[in-house]
């Protein structure tokens, strides 16, 4: 639609020059945007990341790829790529199995009133360090909410501290976060149902389409493209995760819970070593890159398909 | 105008009931410890024999939390009315003139896909080139700025439905781009504005990491600094963390309860677009 109305009148041949001028100063503070956040760090992160720099005196000698070398070389740093994508893979993948299951319940449900649906999206209105605050005295090993339950049941309670073992800690910390933002995913994919094409279902179900087939062949289809979308939005958001490790863990026990952000502002802000810090920064670009290139790319192949 | 009679199903609403479940009670549980003493919130209680608002009282008068909330609402209305006078012009031009051709919309949201600790170093740099470091209003204008691909993405869905045939109306009056942007444009995405306006306020009110390196003197911290800092003690006071942490969500809370129409219409139509 909107290309056919560019068709009929090409705006570039009736406007006058003062008018093109107008219009560029329209979107000129959003391009000033673009440079403060994006271009200015970027070049600054580079230049960084090849220079001897330390927080208060950035770029005071240039070192090459040194930066580079130390920071490939250092296991921690690698094992903390490796822990940020398997984390977010996983958050992603659990956030987005259960939001598609409340949305296509909530669509379906006999009671889904609008104080339900304000009730489901809470989680995304409260401040995450609020949500970090909240999951950790849950966690609290005496006297929290789980070690309570385990207790009632019969279990003993006090020997549960998930978030001071190294094997529980950052699965604690990816329900927390699973819990936060599933409600988005909810949103997008509801919102998604609520748009999808009536006559079709009905005339499936007529065909004898019930349940799972039902689901499998109509109702999935037309949802493909906002869940890809929410799975993408949702692994960008789960590549940032900071606030949660920050109040609930620190980043421990150990190097447990450090995921590549958390790393970052370790270096960059206690020890001062901007250099390492910025190229540390680089790779993580590079394994984000990576890993939301096929997502990408999927998204694109279901819109087109749908 | 939907008719939804056909597949409506009990197992369906018993999954809903539980999702709810799991969204209220760590917040229920969260509301239980702020009235516990300090001995109870380690007794392993789930409700407190003798509830009291004591830790809500200390909260409120001995310590930064009511200033950080108060900081945090003026950062993050303040940020969010700029947003948006700058966002509006731009996702205009970007939907009706397709300035900057089909890739400008996109280009703007790609800082978002890198975590926001890449820019906390530069942004830090050059707000202590420009003086405003551990102040208030550059931490505004940093939520600004980071804010405006945000609310043109939002925004493009409600300006793509005003008839453009208004606008060339308009135009034809003899009036210039300016004009129809003030006084046809704005007019009629006025519900929009409030809808991502809140949003995007309570983006700024719930973010951490900048305003945790930006404000770090104590009488420019927002609420979630201020609230991360009560884990300083070495034995925590759980009931007043808990209190604390209600206080500082009670302003957004109640934004989604009074406001929750627009609010969900503001998210709605970013979504479908996804």
């Amino acid at each position: 639609m909107a290309l056919s109305r560019t068709a009929a009148r090409p705006p570039h041949l009736l406007v006058s020059r003062r008018e093109r001028w107008a219009r560029r100063s329209l979107v000129s503070p959003s391009v000033l945007a673009l440079l403060v956040l994006g271009a200015y760090p970027l070049l600054f992160i580079i230049a960084a990341s090849v220079s001897d720099s330390s927080l208060g005196k950035p770029f005071r000698a240039w070192t090459g790829t040194e930066n580079f070398e130390t920071v490939l070389a250092d296991g921690d740093v690698v094992a903390s790529l490796w822990r940020t994508v398997a984390y977010a893979l996983a958050v992603s993948l659990a956030s987005v199995a259960l939001g598609v299951v409340a949305a296509v319940a909530l669509e379906r449900a006999t009671r889904g009133g609008s104080i339900v649906k304000t009730i489901l999206l809470l989680p995304l209105i409260i401040p995450p360090v609020v949500v970090g605050t909240l999951w950790k005295l849950i966690f609290n090993p005496g006297g929290g909410l789980l070690s309570t339950i385990v207790e009632f049941f019969g279990g003993d309670g006090a020997a549960l501290a998930p978030l001071s073992s190294t094997a529980w800690a950052l699965p604690a910390i990816a329900l927390t976060d699973v819990w936060e933002w599933t409600p988005l995913v909810i949103l997008l994919v509801y919102t998604s149902l609520l748009g999808q094409d009536e006559a079709t279902r009905e005339a499936a179900a007529l065909d004898g389409a019930h349940g799972w087939r039902l689901f499998r062949s109509i109702t999935l289809p037309a949802i493909a493209g906002a869940v890809a979308a929410a799975f993408f939005i949702r692994l960008v958001i789960a590549f940032k995760v900071f606030d949660l490790v920050f109040v609930m863990t620190s980043g421990g026990p150990g190097q447990a819970t450090t995921t590549t952000s958390y790393l970052i502002y370790q270096v960059a802000l206690k020890e001062f070593d901007v250099g390492r810090a910025s190229a540390i920064t680089l790779l993580l670009a590079v394994v984000v890159t990576l890993v939301t290139l096929p997502i990408v790319a999927l998204t694109r192949k279901v819109h087109r398909d749908a | 105008m939907r008719s939804r009679r056909a597949s409506r199903s009990p197992i369906a609403s018993a999954v809903v009931g539980l999702f709810l479940i799991g969204t209220l009670v760590p917040i229920l549980y969260l509301f239980s410890v702020s009235l516990m003493g300090r001995g109870e919130t380690v007794s392993g209680i789930l409700w407190s024999p003798d509830p009291s608002w004591s830790n809500w009282g200390d909260v409120l008068t001995a310590s930064n939390i009511p200033g950080g909330v108060a900081r945090s609402l003026a950062a993050a209305i303040g940020g969010a009315l700029l947003s948006l006078a700058l966002a509006v012009p731009g996702a205009w031009a970007i939907v009706r003139f397709r300035t900057g051709g089909a890739t400008l919309g996109a280009t703007l949201m790609s800082p978002w896909l890198l975590p926001p600790i890449v820019a906390v170093v530069p942004l830090l740099t050059l707000l202590r080139i420009l003086g405003l470091n551990n102040t208030l209003i550059g931490l505004t204008l940093v939520y600004a700025l980071v804010n405006i691909p945000v609310a043109i993405w939002l925004l493009e869905g409600f300006i793509r439905a005003i008839p453009g045939e208004i606008e060339e109306a308009a135009t034809i009056d003899g009036a210039g781009t300016f004009r129809t942007l003030v006084s046809i444009v704005v007019p009629l995405v006025l519900p929009a504005l409030v809808a991502v306006g809140i949003i995007v306020a309570i983006l700024n009110y719930n973010e951490f990491l900048l305003a945790t390196f930006l404000t770090q003197s104590v009488d420019a911290q927002t609420f979630p600094v201020a609230l991360s800092m009560f884990y300083g003690d070495r034995t925590p006071h759980f009931g007043k963390i808990a209190a604390a942490s209600l206080i500082g969500v009670i302003p957004v809370f109640a934004v989604a309860v009074f406001l929750q129409r627009w609010l969900i219409g503001g998210l709605t139509t970013g979504a479908v677009r996804g």
